[in-house]
């Protein structure tokens, strides 16, 4: 991996191999926080903070880490970071901070976060691991945004907050979508995602794990 | 290299210096931002206080408008101001688990599913506190998924509406969550709580599709529960269990002494 | 016989070289339809019964229609005599049919009464059959597979349990969904483990709560509420319900509700064809029952005050809502059901049970089969899984030697 240019290190994450699509890391707050875009931004912005600079702190310090505790360091850097990111999204972003809940807190427990720490910063130099961290941030936001642009303009009939398609609840024509209100809709979009990239990237494909035998075939009809 | 990490010497070194630092980071920016985030809090309190009364407008000076409120803090029982509490820093959601500040309820009187109410609450005065031109009420209870927290503005009359509504609630999106869509709030205005002269039993209701009259407003759509849940309250609110006695003060032709024969009943009762 | 010519001669074009090769599930979809299959098996999976896929669909197929027909003349029904007492009927082109065909709204008139609860069921199943046949066809050629006939009886299960006034822009979606991401997403038919006609319900349900489910879907007629049984007693108790319908009411059917779960009779009249053919398993329908027997009596014993759901005995369990289309139709889906003998059993009490639960305690949705069956639908592998094993470790006492596999 030391080889990789900065450019795959920083753009693989989004499409190649996304956190999120191909490795199916970080679900839970994809669900919870993509019922509106600016929401779904926020998180967003959220995540790549603390996946950068985790990614940062740890490789600076990855020559001094003991490897019996490595786990509770990362952890410990990436929990002071999350805190400090909600503290100033209390500070100066409430409205957000408050749709956003629990859902910030829980960014220490986003595999990816932690992933990226372990798997990459561990063994690359800091300014690798702040891109690999932006770059993987990126890719989780890439469909964080996605699922919260189908969920807010079909669930709602709007787009960061301004109405598109004015509900039938606002005197309007559409009739919203409830199912996008509630959090399972987002299991079922980010499946379609997962289906639409290995489509474009067939390599993303996974072995069957067993094969069916065929058990009629067609012969000349009588 | 390896080797001299895991030595424990190094072990302890690393994990104290990271400790240290991090709870310094972690404690500076809880402490530095910690007035922001009162802040923030308490704008937003009144942010949903100017609201219900309609005086709210994006982009405002809250703090100034927030000047023409008053709050006090009501005995619910006797409906009179009390001085006991600062109204500033009064909680009535908080005083409900205090044994000594707080009644249970039970059955046919907890409409609401509240299981316990206090005995005093804060209420917010709008214009002359004597002579005010609306009233806000702090109101709560069960929707479909869980406790619902809102206010209910009336006017001076102590029965005409101006509005409701919800700061906080679990309902589910886009049925009972509807309760803050601002076309149902709309509603509301002008409304009557109670229907005749005298009467301490509130009429308000939601209706079940749409509603006539001027004690009915039309059910949000594919949410009976969650309309029967904002009826409930209301009526638990308004009734003499909650702020009758309080408003019955504001309304013309309540006789007191029917307040006053309610009230002995409900200190017989919550004794 | 022109038509075997017909299809004999157009045959070679959709062979692997022809021009049509594409479109070879096409063909074989219309040459099924009307001639028996044409693929024999060459392995063991067919061992199990003489009788072929497409034969087991058309029966069931044919099953649904004393519930479909008794169905559409209740829609009616329910339908003219809310008129008659003095409600709009909606405008619009099904209007114009009915006066066409009827002439006017006589709930005492069998002719009308059909009439108008056809000119709401047709158009649902039409569309369901249209749109989901797309899809089936479209995944067919573009992953080489056949059309199955068990489309036949996705679709009519669909149309049957969604009420007659859905908007057909919903039964469309609906039934995208149900066959797209219920089915094909699995590699077609045989391969799903949901009910896909449960699933395109359950999406409307989620997505469109207000146009599938309160009080005033049921009946065609403007700004008329009619609920259904189930919520009556759901929102006003047994002895509401009691004073509105009675228990015959329910059982024959006129009651308000999706199109052909109304009457339980009709559904029964499809049960003992099923069961005598073979065609649906005894078993399953057996635990559903059971199942629901068991927890209905459980909550008539324990009582609530405030839960009026409580105190709702089994044969009226059994006649609202659509418990016994769900136990005679949903749950007995060779498919997406469980495989194994005393797995059917369980799976079938899993559902009965579920459906109860739901029905009495949760406290937004009265009508609890469909998210039971499709929450059973979830366990069926892992409960044949179990029993499965437990055959094996049977017999490996016995024998002493781990079973050869028989395929």
């Amino acid at each position: 991996m030391s080889d990789a240019s900065t450019k795959s290190v920083l753009t693989g994450p989004v499409f190649k191999n996304n956190p999120i699509a191909l490795q199916v890391l970080g679900i839970c707050s994809a669900l919870a926080v993509t019922t509106s875009m600016s929401v779904s931004l926020v998180m967003t912005l959220a995540v790549i903070f603390v996946t950068a600079f985790a990614n940062l702190f740890v490789s600076l310090i990855r020559h001094h880490i003991p490897s019996s505790i490595r786990i509770i360091v990362q952890m410990t850097i990436i929990a002071s970071l999350v805190i400090v990111v909600d503290q100033i999204l209390k500070a100066y972003a409430y409205e957000m901070s408050k749709q956003l809940s629990v859902f910030v807190g829980l960014i220490i427990t986003n595999c990816i976060v932690m992933g990226r720490a372990e798997g990459f910063a561990m063994q690359n130099g800091p300014k690798m691991s702040f891109i690999d961290g932006i770059g993987n941030g990126l890719g989780y936001g890439f469909i964080l945004m996605t699922v919260g642009f189908f969920r807010e303009l079909f669930g709602s009939g709007s787009v960061f907050g301004f109405t598109v398609l004015e509900t039938v609840q606002n005197g309007g024509w559409y009739v919203p979508n409830g199912l996008l209100l509630l959090p399972p809709s987002a299991f079922f979009i980010i499946g379609l995602m997962i289906w639409v990239l290995r489509s474009v990237n067939p390599e993303q494909i996974e072995e069957n794990e067993f094969k069916m035998k065929h058990n009629t075939e067609p012969k000349e009809a009588v | 290299m390896a080797q001299s990490n895991n030595s424990i010497k190094k072990i302890l070194t690393v994990a104290f210096a990271l400790c240290i630092v991090c709870s310094v980071i972690v404690s500076t920016a809880a402490v530095a931002l910690r007035p922001m985030q009162q802040l923030n809090q308490e704008l937003d309190r009144k942010t949903n206080i100017l609201n219900v009364a309609n005086l709210y407008e994006s982009g405002m000076d809250v703090e100034a408008a927030f000047g023409q409120v008053t709050p006090r803090v009501v005995n619910l029982e006797t409906g009179e101001y009390s001085d006991q509490h600062d109204p500033e820093t009064f909680d009535g959601f908080e005083a409900r688990r205090d044994p000594a500040a707080s009644r249970t309820l039970s059955g046919e009187r907890d409409p609401a599913g509240l299981s316990r109410v206090e005995n005093y609450a804060t209420v917010y005065l709008v214009g002359d506190p004597d002579d005010p031109e609306q009233v806000i009420l702090p109101i709560r209870g069960q929707g479909l998924w869980g406790l619902m927290r809102g206010f209910l503005s009336v006017e001076g009359d102590g029965n005409t509406i101006v509005g409701i509504t919800y700061y906080e609630h679990s309902e589910t999106p886009g049925l009972g969550a509807e309760v803050n869509n601002p076309r149902w709030q709309a509603q509301w205005e002008g409304k009557q709580v109670f229907d005749e002269e005298g009467d301490l039993t509130p009429a308000i209701r939601v209706a079940k599709g749409s509603g006539s009259g001027e004690h009915e407003v039309d059910g949000l759509s594919g949410a009976t529960l969650t309309s029967n849940g904002v009826t409930n309250m209301l009526q638990f609110w308004l009734s003499p269990e909650g702020f009758g006695e309080y408003l019955a003060k504001f309304r013309s032709g309540v006789d007191q002494d029917d307040a006053q024969d309610a009230d002995v009943e409900l200190e017989a009762e919550g004794a | 016989m022109p038509i075997r010519q017909t299809l004999d001669a157009l045959e070679p074009h959709f062979h692997k070289g022809g021009k049509y090769e594409k479109f070879y599930p096409l063909f074989e979809a219309v040459d099924t339809l009307f001639y028996a299959p044409p693929n024999v098996a060459k392995t063991t999976a067919h061992v199990r019964d003489g009788v072929d896929l497409k034969r087991i669909m058309i029966t069931v197929w044919i099953c649904t229609f004393p519930a479909m027909l008794f169905g559409m003349w209740n829609a009616g029904w329910q339908t003219n005599t809310a008129i008659a007492d003095g409600y709009a009927s909606m405008a619009g082109w099904r209007e114009a049919i009915m006066m066409t065909l009827a002439s006017g709204h006589d709930p005492g008139s069998f002719w009308a009464n059909f009439v108008l609860g056809a000119t709401y069921f047709l158009p649902i199943y039409l569309v369901t059959f249209v749109v989901g046949g797309f899809w089936e066809v479209l995944f067919a050629i573009k992953r080489g597979h056949e059309v199955n006939e068990g489309f036949f009886v996705t679709s009519v299960l669909y149309a049957l349990i969604l009420p007659a006034t859905i908007p057909l822009w919903q039964v469309a979606l609906g039934i995208t969904f149900g066959v797209v991401i219920g089915k094909e997403i699995f590699g077609g038919t045989g391969k799903n483990f949901l009910n896909p006609a449960l699933t395109g319900r359950a999406f409307l349900y989620f997505a469109y709560p207000a146009q599938i489910s309160g009080d005033a879907v049921w009946v065609a007629a403007d700004g008329y509420s009619g609920a259904t049984a189930l919520s009556i007693a759901f929102q006003d108790g047994m002895a509401a319900l009691t004073s509105t319908f009675s228990w015959w009411d329910s059982f024959l059917g006129f009651i308000p509700g999706s199109v052909g779960e109304t009457s339980t009779l009709a559904i029964l009249i499809a049960a003992v064809v099923l069961l005598w053919t073979g065609v649906a398993s005894w078993r399953i329908m057996l635990g559903v029952f059971l199942g629901m027997v068991a927890t209905s009596a459980l909550f008539n014993l324990i009582g609530s005050d405030s839960n009026p759901m409580f105190a709702m005995p089994w044969y009226w369990h059994l006649v609202v809502g659509g418990f016994a289309f769900g136990m005679v139709f949903m749950a007995t889906d060779p498919v997406s059901a469980a495989m194994t003998n005393q797995g059917r059993l369980l799976f079938g009490v899993l559902i009965g049970i579920m459906t109860v639960l739901i029905r009495v305690v949760n406290p937004a949705f009265p009508e609890g089969i469909m998210l039971a069956i499709l929450f059973a639908n979830l366990f069926a592998p892992l409960i044949d899984h179990f029993f499965v094993q437990a055959n094996i470790k049977r017999r490996k006492l016995r024998t002493g030697a781990p079973a050869e596999e028989t395929a």
